[in-house]
């Protein structure tokens, strides 16, 4: 029997290794995406299987007698013992949000392969040791925060550090995401106006389960999405009039400005009203729709009609500039390795885990969960004519400013795509024009459509599936805005009471509440406005730096893990996490100093000034200059918390290999689980 | 159910998921609550456990 299972165990590393093969050397006919599902599939599979087996058993030493603090601080609401597959939902839940959809969009600029390699390989090797190793490091700390181990592992400045870059990651990050949602909705009344039929709907459902309902959830999140789908279909209607046409069509700059005003208003209304409700309903929305993907792709099986490489490996990309290495690896975060999972994974998760056996396919197997997402998100866009790929993600100011010039432009690059194409293409999907769509939202929700409409209907219901695919995307993202600039707020009250300022006393008032929260949204709205007012198209210049601050993150989230690693085994086992550590510095260091210092103006920030500077100056040039310059700095500043949190480590890892620092492992004392089996 | 009193696996894998679904609606946790406190449900019960549950979740960072 155990022959048995050794001989299985190697046909699936022999399949992984065949099916990755195949799509790598496979060049110049079209690809089936079943070769990279499978791949991907088995390769998860022998990483959990073995790579993960082998941390639990000889790094973590699991221990299921070890009570969790879900168990010995169990309180009924935030600490509960939670059953393994319920616990896996909902971290999977909270981890899952559109990094993984729109980064390997973006990178498939590169052609398929790269984007792929690195999903199904950072995760195994990096993101979900990460979020694993946090995970296990949190359970065993009283469900502790990331800030937190960082102060008592690293010391005061790592803690302090901390701090301060995820609040500079939150900045980025609203202000990016927002930037996908309004690149989706310009020009589209059908887009806009099923977005803001969210809005409504959502009060009515906070008011349903305020008053009327009380608690029934599940109840008022089903009468929710009937009245979304229902908003789909009026989007139709309103984009076929012409009065109503023209109301919710909206240039960039005026959804720009609606969603900083959504932002103020979603983030200090009462979060019963609000928040809550859309937050309840995009949650079921985006796991319904990440399952439905996945049908979609094994019941179609579409082939993929990207390259596996295209010429823009060299750097010179529209969607955004920069060689493969290493902005492959920044643009792909979320998916591949995030540093963000390192908050969840220190955040509500520990708190559930009833035995720490479950620590094992809850930190590492959700995060191969996401990976795949990513993957069918790569497939998504890999579906598409590349011609129609370029054509929506590339910026007026690099293919030309009407569609007959970008069309020249991109199938001039040896992508066919005509003009007429596309006008096709827009009528099919309800859309005035899909030109200049960057921030991968639509060539995503398009992919999506296409795989839809293959499942069942075809181009008649093109239209509605492209909508929803948007809707999805915007009501998850917008949701991520209110509660994001919430939690911004909490930040930097955090931060300023941490530096002395402000009282600090809980209760500050609804002034300290406008005031904290204009600020956030003053941030994040500034480099928003910046992105819309991009000739590159915003994304270029975000994008990355949204990228470099959560490899950042992921790189201080590694630095906590192998100090860890490190007290509990000394040197023996610290490669775990050192290896995917040094690779995510490399990459993120490398990254920073070509954005900042890169010659090329579509590169790096100051070059791009520099080049500003040369010709005809006016107020938005100089508004450009100074942007460019403001981009280089945060992202100097981003590198040089994580150069400080990285020599912190540093020292201490010296000391601790030396023997002059105390290597004591900060865990909570051994309790025995008194847990029943039918209490999980 | 079968002849042995077992659930078959569509009837587990439904109740698992309607658990996951009412996990993620905060469902879950409030019926803990309101067995932990021996409280009945009422709309001034769910408010109070609510707005604890919601400052609590709203505080931390969701994710990208």
């Amino acid at each position: 029997m155990k022959v048995l299972g050794h001989l299985l165990w190697a046909a699936i590393a022999v399949l992984a290794a065949f099916c990755l093969a195949g799509i790598a050397i496979n060049h110049g006919e079209p690809v089936n995406s079943m070769w990279m599902v499978v791949g991907a599939a088995c390769t998860y599979a022998v990483g959990y299987r073995f790579y993960a087996k082998f941390i639990a058993a000889r790094v973590m030493f699991l221990n299921d007698k070890r009570a969790t603090p879900a168990e010995r601080l169990r309180d009924g609401l935030d600490f509960e013992p939670t059953n393994k597959w319920i616990a896996f939902g909902h971290h999977f839940a909270a981890i899952a949000g559109p990094g993984p959809l729109v980064g390997p969009v973006l990178a498939a600029q590169f052609g398929y392969l790269p984007g792929t390699l690195w999903i199904i390989i950072g995760a195994v090797l990096g993101g979900a040791v990460q979020d694993f190793v946090i995970l296990f490091a949190s359970v065993r700390r009283d469900g502790k925060s990331l800030g937190q181990m960082a102060r008592e592992e690293i010391g005061k400045v790592g803690g302090f550090t901390a701090m301060l870059t995820v609040l500079l990651i939150m900045t980025i990050l609203l202000a990016v995401i927002a930037l996908v949602v309004v690149n989706a909705l310009k020009g589209s009344p059908w887009g806009t106006f099923t977005i803001a039929a969210t809005m409504p709907i959502a009060l009515f459902m906070g008011v349903y389960l305020r008053y009327w309902r009380p608690g029934k959830v599940l109840e008022c999140s089903a009468i929710g999405f009937a009245l979304v789908v229902l908003s789909i279909f009026g989007g139709q209607w309103v984009a076929a009039s012409p009065a109503w046409a023209s109301a919710f069509s909206l240039g960039a700059m005026a959804l720009a400005l609606s969603v900083v005003v959504y932002g103020f208003c979603a983030s200090v209304l009462p979060v019963w009203l609000f928040l809550a409700p859309r937050d309840y309903l995009s949650t079921f929305v985006k796991l319904g729709v990440v399952v439905a993907l996945a049908v979609g792709i094994l019941f179609v099986r579409p082939e993929l009609q990207l390259p596996a490489f295209t010429r823009f490996v060299d750097g010179s990309g529209p969607v955004f500039a920069g060689k493969i290495f290493p902005f492959c690896f920044i643009t792909i975060a979320c998916g591949a390795v995030s540093g963000f999972h390192s908050l969840i994974s220190s955040g509500t998760t520990p708190k559930l885990i009833a035995k720490e056996s479950h620590i094992f396919p809850i930190g590492y197997g959700a995060m191969l969960m996401e990976s795949f997402v990513a993957v069918m998100a790569m497939i998504a866009a890999c579906v598409l004519q590349p011609g129609v790929y370029f054509a929506v993600n590339s910026p007026a100011g690099v293919v030309g400013a009407t569609p007959a010039a970008a069309a020249a432009t991109i199938s001039g690059w040896g992508f066919p795509v005509t003009a007429a194409d596309m006008a096709t293409l827009a009528r099919n999907v309800g859309e005035q024009t899909l030109f200049y769509r960057t921030g991968g939202a639509p060539s995503l929700a398009l992919g999506m459509a296409a795989i839809f409409a293959r499942g069942g209907g075809g181009q008649a219901v093109l239209g509605f599936w492209y909508h929803f695919a948007i809707m999805f995307e915007a009501l998850f993202i917008l949701t991520i805005i209110a509660a994001g600039t919430r939690v911004g707020r909490f930040m930097l009250t955090d931060l300023l009471v941490h530096m002395k300022v402000g009282p600090a006393k809980p209760n500050r008032g609804i002034a300290w509440v406008i005031g904290t929260t204009l600020v956030i949204i003053a941030a994040w709205g500034y480099f928003l406005v910046q992105g819309v007012r991009d000739p590159l198209g915003g994304i270029n210049s975000l994008w990355p730096l949204f990228g470099i601050s959560n490899q950042l993150l992921a790189a201080l989230a590694l630095c906590v893990a192998t100090t860890i690693l490190l007290k509990m085994h000394g040197p023996k086992y610290m490669w775990i996490t050192c290896v995917p550590l040094t690779w995510l510095a490399t990459a993120t260091f490398t990254a920073s100093y070509q954005k900042i210092f890169s010659p090329l103006p579509a590169l790096g920030f100051l070059a791009q000034a520099r080049q500003l500077e040369l010709g005809p100056q006016s107020p938005t040039t100089q508004e450009l200059i100074f942007n460019a310059r403001l981009d280089a700095a945060v992202c100097g500043l981003l590198a040089l918390l994580v150069a400080v949190i990285l020599v912190d480590s540093l020292r201490v890892w010296y000391g601790l290999l030396r023997g002059t620092r105390d290597t004591r492992v900060s865990e909570a004392p051994f309790v025995p689980s008194r847990l029943q089996p039918e209490e999980v | 159910m079968n002849p042995v009193g077992q659930a078959s696996w569509p009837f587990r894998f439904c109740r698992f998921l309607l658990a996951l679904l009412r996990e993620i609606a905060d469902e879950g946790a409030y019926g803990r609550h309101l067995s932990a406190l021996g409280r009945e449900h009422s709309r001034e019960e769910w408010r109070r456990f609510s707005e604890r549950r919601l400052l609590a979740k709203y505080a931390r960072p969701k994710c990208c």
